[in-house]
């Protein structure tokens, strides 16, 4: 695509979502009921529902997206998946041979599964009439979700910012809307540059705490304190470094997330991606908070406020106009989408 | 039925390319009209209208795969509602505060009926189906460990230990069938302890050796612990426990997995009082099969009474007192 000919300056356009806690909160326990009273068949619909929801919800330029995943689809998926987990925990039990042969037959069908749902998700998902797909071949599957990370494992992890740009750049490159693919140019210097950033942060917070620690236990057996001032001191620490931890996650979090998008373009339209560490930050611990004081009543409204704080921070740098893009040819989206409702989606976030 | 709604505004797309078309709808002789940027009409049996909500734009689906968007809600819903649509059930039960209030109501019942009456019941024929062979090595690495972290080698010598472990070994047993155990013995830095692990090992401290005033009351013990492997006690907890993380994790997972561990470790503790009648009930049955008073058994449980209420033994285990009543009263 060229990008210069048409100088117009680009129109930037926020995504924004509509959708409200307490709305989705209705919506989510009316599910869960459902789901709970018929031992987890209803779930498929329930998530039917709460995507057709969320999608709807979720506006671009003024239009909204739409959902188109069948329920008896995602059933069978999540079937098969119960089945394979269970399998696999039951194995182990068995005996130690059957279980490696249970892991090694999960190795081999778990990039299958993955390259399914990728492909699944996008091809139920519309903006403007026009149904997203996903081009990537089993092959490639096979490459960026099992021999790569196989690899890595013999390189200590040091492999994983660079597996990480190769698995958004596949992920993101064989996306399209309708026939118009997407693009990804992050570098694979830029993944190694967060993840060190990420790493040192952890890495001093964990020194000078540690350096913390050892004062104040030296300072209590000089004191010859009891055993419980020892103790407290030592859970604090530990509750201290937790802390730490969910302090610079969600720092990882805004950046790989940033990194992602800002370098993510649909032919000559760029995406943009403004997330906040403090914003981030604040949001996550609020709703874990709320989640726990409400003994999980709060989760809907978590979840819509983080998804909403996630898609609103979203937008497109709109080069001339949206109008122009085709559906592929030779998918003609019917109602009953022949030939696709086989695709089982395997939820693997369940 | 037949007075004319005012034509509404809407945003139509064709499903073949992105372009957006304004237009209006109206119904007309059972037929969905569009007029503006394009025109069409369809007969109102061969669309499909996506489901009220009052934060998500609604849609109109034609079956070639072109929709439209409308944005005036209330106006829409009042067009659908003089075509005679009616909405589903659940998406009135969604809609409405009344009905969210009935399925929140509905979901907590639903939850501790089942964890109250369904799990106990799912856990016990899960655990019994099982085969023994399986069960033992739930339990294998726990004595390894416990011997790593908690436990020296007794200080009992080996011709008492024999002495105690054929004592017990001639006893006979309730039921149709005595399971499988081993009796071993360890020093604790945890003080007098009993317990049973699903491998079959039956673990007694040297410590609570000597808080018994006698063999006697050392069987008693022993039948106590047997009763939990009889009845696969440690074997359900687990089940149990696991069920309700995987439930919690189901119910909250896509937040945090911290909040999911939580539930199980709160709701484990009123388990352990059950299920030591049980296993009290057993000893009982026990000691009476083979005519050994059950004053033996209750002592054990003066003796542990005395004791500092700090021990792990006596926190997961209801009060000595309460037990102690319980054993005199059974022996009447
Ligand atoms: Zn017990």
């Amino acid at each position: 695509m060229d990008f210069d000919t048409n100088n117009t300056t680009p129109q930037r356009e926020a995504i924004t979502f509509s959708a409200t806690g307490s709305e989705y909160f209705r919506i989510w326990i009316v599910n869960l009921l459902l789901s709970i009273v018929t031992l987890g068949i209803y779930s498929a619909w329930a998530k039917v529902r709460r995507n057709r929801y969320f999608y709807s919800s979720t506006h671009l330029a003024g239009s909204s997206f739409e959902y188109h995943g069948n329920a008896v689809a995602i059933l069978k998926g999540r079937i098969a998946a119960v089945v394979l987990i269970g399998g696999y925990n039951i194995a182990f039990q068995i005996s130690p041979v059957v279980g490696l042969v249970m892991l090694v037959l999960m190795m081999a069908v778990l990039p299958w599964l993955v390259w399914k749902s990728l492909q699944f998700k996008l091809y139920n998902t519309s903006y403007r009439g026009i149904r997203f797909g996903f081009d990537g071949s089993a092959r490639q599957a096979y490459k960026y979700f099992l021999w790569l990370p196989i690899l890595n494992t013999f390189t200590a992890g040091l492999m994983t910012p660079f597996l990480h740009q190769r698995l958004k750049r596949f992920q993101h490159t064989q996306s399209r809307f309708g026939s118009s693919n997407f693009s990804f140019d992050a570098t694979v210097g830029s993944f190694y540059k967060t993840y060190l950033l990420f790493f040192a942060l952890l890495l001093a917070g964990f020194l000078v705490l540690i350096f913390i620690v050892f004062a104040s236990v030296f300072a209590a057996f000089a004191t010859s304190a009891n055993d419980a001032t020892k103790a407290s001191g030592i859970f604090g620490a530990v509750a201290a470094l937790y802390a730490w931890a969910f302090i610079v996650l969600p720092l990882f979090l805004t950046m790989i997330q940033n990194l992602i998008w800002n370098h993510t373009r649909l032919q000559q339209h760029q995406f943009q991606s403004q997330l906040t560490w403090g914003r981030t930050t604040f949001i996550m611990l609020t709703n874990l908070l709320g989640i726990v004081v409400t003994l999980g009543l709060f989760s809907p409204f978590a979840h819509v406020r983080w998804l909403k704080y996630r898609l609103e921070a979203t937008s497109m740098l709109v080069h001339g106009s949206l109008d122009a893009f085709v559906a592929a040819t030779g998918e003609q989206v019917s109602t009953t989408g022949e030939g696709m409702v086989d695709l089982l989606d395997f939820d693997l976030s369940m | 039925m037949q007075e004319d709604h005012a034509a509404l505004a809407a945003r139509y797309f064709d499903g073949q390319t992105s372009r957006l078309y304004h237009v209006t709808l109206s119904v007309r002789d059972g037929q969905a009209v569009l007029a503006g940027d394009i025109e069409r009409s369809c007969p109102l049996g061969e669309l499909h209208v996506s489901e009220r909500s009052s934060h998500a734009v609604r849609k109109v689906s034609f079956p070639d795969g072109a929709y439209l968007e409308i944005a005036n809600q209330a106006a829409f819903s009042d067009m659908l509602h003089d075509t005679g649509h009616r909405d589903g059930w659940v998406v009135r039960l969604q809609q409405s505060w009344r009905g969210a209030l009935l399925a929140t109501v509905a979901t907590v019942l639903a939850l501790w009926l089942s964890y109250q009456y369904l799990l106990p019941v799912v856990a016990k024929g899960v655990a019994y189906a099982i085969p023994q062979s399986v069960e033992r090595q739930l339990g294998q690495g726990v004595l390894d460990f416990l011997d790593r972290h908690v436990f020296a080698p007794s200080q009992l010598d080996a011709a008492r230990q024999q002495a105690l472990r054929s004592q017990f070994a001639r006893l006979a047993t309730p039921g149709d069938s005595t399971p499988e155990h081993r009796i071993v013995f360890r020093k604790s830095k945890i003080g007098p302890n009993a317990f049973a692990l699903p491998s079959g090992d039956i673990v007694l401290t040297d410590e609570m050796i000597e808080l018994l005033p006698d063999d006697q009351a050392i069987m008693g013990v022993l039948a106590h612990e047997l009763g939990h492997l009889q009845q696969r006690h440690l074997t359900r907890r687990l089940i149990q426990t696991s069920a309700v993380g995987a439930g919690a994790a189901l119910l909250f997972g896509d937040v945090s997995t911290v909040v999911a561990t939580l539930p199980p470790l709160l709701l484990d503790l009123k388990y352990s009082r059950d299920v030591e009648r049980e296993a009290d009930d057993y000893a009982i049955a026990m000691l009476r099969q083979n005519g050994i008073a059950l004053e033996h058994l209750a002592q054990v449980f003066v003796a542990l009474g005395k004791l500092d209420e700090g021990t792990p033994y006596l926190s997961s285990h209801p009060a000595s007192t309460e037990r102690v009543t319980r054993i005199r009263s059974a022996g009447h």
